[in-house]
């Protein structure tokens, strides 16, 4: 198991920086996801990590040796790439032995090890079969395999699912996080999709503009965004505005109590995610302020509706079809007051 | 099932002119030669009257034309392989080199097929003959006795048709390197293998199809140049393709030279099958 740390990693391409002195530390283990949308440094950081790119400055450091000049085949990385990567020309089973040849590994070790990690993707049986007479996702298994047969230091996923329909696509990401936790590799996935991001990970690196928005849990990202565009960017949020007053911020929904140093007088955004809040028929007696039912959307397990508060503030709120409410119908709309996290002061 | 008449006519319209084209101008001029490779020799005429097998015991008891057929295969296996070696570089080097370079590399490579090939043929006996440039400059440079005979042999052929052909080595080539996916050699390095492993194990078995395509390519034409092989071969050197055209035109004897034409046709056919059975993929289907 090995303790990955990523110190001031720099990336310039000529054009500005497209990774900006970003540090992260990674224990022995730990599952990290690099979550962001398309040219965030996401994947520049993994090819740095991997060795497929220069870093133009900082170290990468695999239990504390510094990387950056070793290259790409003495790193002893496993990646798993998004288009798979298997070689076409190779059985199942020369795909997976490649890596291990390349350790000079005994013939009798292979075989032996080529059988257990096939076991362990539930492939055993399909050694000699080529890439193109396997599914999508007994391709993906196999570069799983591949990566994790030859006992890496670490493991590199570049958006390992983007190519996989919806429902394979939730199967995956528990298998992958059921086989990471098995083998207790230390492991860094790459994605701009938060909910893969949140299901598997350990903890999760926002990352915007090359920088580092937010390192944390996947509670602490999805409930104590850092700011207002990763409270965006991983999943819905109401961004319900007020002045502040007395250690209190009034809004729509009321007065809403924050901890935290913020000067009377001062607007604030307070985030507040859309199953935190609560609906109830006008006439149960509950706390709560007045909404107007603008219009909902059914999905089945849920129900997301929009929203109009007093003075014209639309919020949209998801929750369980329970009790339907219909377009135009006034209801109570109440949140806990530690469901709404201040992100700063507003522009 | 039954397919609409509508249905069935639509494909074969579509292919019918090019069909017709071969059909008239391929396959039944192939059939004429055919049937000519077994008329008898004519006396002032292009042949006699009645059938022989006589023009093929002629060529198989005469070890003059086998020794060509021989020559002609040597000089296409050598061209062959020339081209495969110089252009296997080019050809990665348009296909994954810095774009600047693939420009101008790309029209390079395609800019002497705008030449003509009696031209190009020309230049070479400029450069290759006894009072040749070549031969002047490195006797001018005492570098050198005598003029080396770099013409008239089969050794100045197969340098004209490495130059004449190197284009149809190269395009496969870069098509099928450009064709394979780059992370399937990046995948290579992270598994830990070197550049060097990477191209070996997974680049050049997978741009084997170009390879192939190229091989046959150049193959063939070499079997059948005949500019190249008559103005540099001059009377000494002769391939079956001078011969053949020296057979009808030269001597007048139809049926014989129809059946050297055929020989040679089913000896290429013959390497390109074995060829084929030797680089089949497994990986393709």
């Amino acid at each position: 198991m090995t303790e990955v740390s990523i110190e001031k990693l720099t990336k310039d391409y000529g054009q500005g920086p497209a990774v900006n002195s970003i540090s992260i530390r990674i224990a022995e283990g730990e599952f990290i996801s690099l979550l962001g949308p398309s040219g965030c440094g996401k994947t520049t950081t993994l090819k740095m990590i991997a060795g497929f790119e220069d870093a133009t400055a900082g170290a990468i450091r695999f239990d504390g040796r510094d990387v950056v000049a070793v290259p790409v085949e003495k790193r002893d990385i496993g990646m798993v790439f998004q288009n798979y990567a298997l070689f076409p020309h190779m059985t199942v089973e020369k795909n997976l032995a490649f890596g291990l040849e390349m350790r000079k590994t005994p013939k009798d070790e292979i075989r032996i090890r080529i059988a257990k990690v096939l076991d362990m993707v539930q492939l055993t049986g399909y050694s000699e079969r080529y890439p193109r007479q396997l599914s999508g996702g007994q391709q993906q298994r196999v570069a799983l395999a591949r990566a994790l047969v030859i006992e890496p230091k670490i493991l590199l996923l570049d958006e390992p699912l983007a190519n996989l329909d919806a429902k394979l696509r939730e199967e995956m990401r528990v298998f992958i996080r059921d086989l990471q936790r098995r083998v207790g590799i230390t492991t860094v996935y790459v994605t701009h999709d938060q909910a893969e991001a949140m299901t598997m990970s350990d903890r999760v690196v926002v990352m915007f503009g090359g920088r580092i928005a937010q390192i944390g849990t996947p509670s602490d990202i999805y409930e104590r965004p850092a700011n207002l565009e990763v409270a965006e960017f991983v999943g819905q949020v109401n961004i319900i505005r007020g002045k502040v007053g007395n250690r209190v911020v009034s809004t729509a929904f009321g007065d809403v109590p924050v901890s935290g140093d913020f000067a009377d007088g001062a607007e604030l955004m307070l985030a507040l995610r859309p199953e935190a809040v609560e609906l109830l028929p006008i006439n149960s007696g509950a706390m709560g302020a007045q909404a107007k039912v603008l219009s909902s959307y059914y999905s089945g397990s849920l129900v997301d509706y929009r929203l109009e508060l007093a003075g014209g503030v639309v919020v949209n709120v998801q929750t369980f079809p329970r009790t339907r409410f219909a377009d135009g119908e006034q209801v109570l709309v109440h949140a806990p007051a530690d469901r709404f996290w201040p992100l700063g002061s507003a522009a | 099932m039954n397919v609409p008449p509508k249905k069935r006519l639509g494909p074969l319209l579509l292919i019918a002119p090019a069909a017709i084209l071969l059909g008239v101008f391929l396959v039944l001029p192939y059939l004429n030669i055919v049937v000519m490779s077994f008329r008898m020799p004519g006396q002032g005429t292009p042949y006699g009257p009645g059938f022989t097998l006589g023009n093929y015991g002629k060529f198989f008891s005469d070890f003059f034309y086998i020794q060509q057929v021989i020559n002609t295969l040597w000089i296409g296996f050598l061209t062959t392989f020339l081209c495969l070696i110089l252009g296997y570089p080019v050809a990665w080097q348009l296909a994954r080199g810095a774009s600047a370079f693939r420009a101008v590399g790309y029209a390079l490579v395609l800019s002497p097929l705008l030449v003509g090939i009696v031209i190009r043929s020309y230049g070479w006996t400029i450069l290759l003959g006894n009072n040749g440039i070549i031969n002047r400059t490195l006797t001018g440079w005492g570098l050198i006795d005598g003029p080396l005979p770099l013409m008239y042999n089969a050794l100045g052929i197969i340098i004209a048709l490495v130059h004449v052909f190197l284009p149809f080595m190269i395009l496969p080539i870069m098509s099928a390197i450009q064709g394979i996916d780059p992370s399937l050699e990046a995948a290579a390095r992270s598994l830990g293998a070197s550049k060097v492993t990477s191209f070996r194990r997974i680049t050049l078995p997978l741009s084997l199809p170009g390879i192939q395509a190229g091989c046959i390519l150049v193959f063939v034409l070499s079997l059948s140049a005949y500019v190249t092989p008559s103005l540099i071969g001059g009377l000494r050197v002769k391939t079956m393709a001078v011969t053949v055209v020296d057979a009808l035109i030269d001597t007048f004897q139809w049926p014989f030279g129809s059946a050297l034409a055929l020989m040679l046709s089913v000896t290429g056919a013959i390497v390109v099958v074995i060829f084929g059975r030797l680089t089949v993929m497994k990986w393709k289907a």
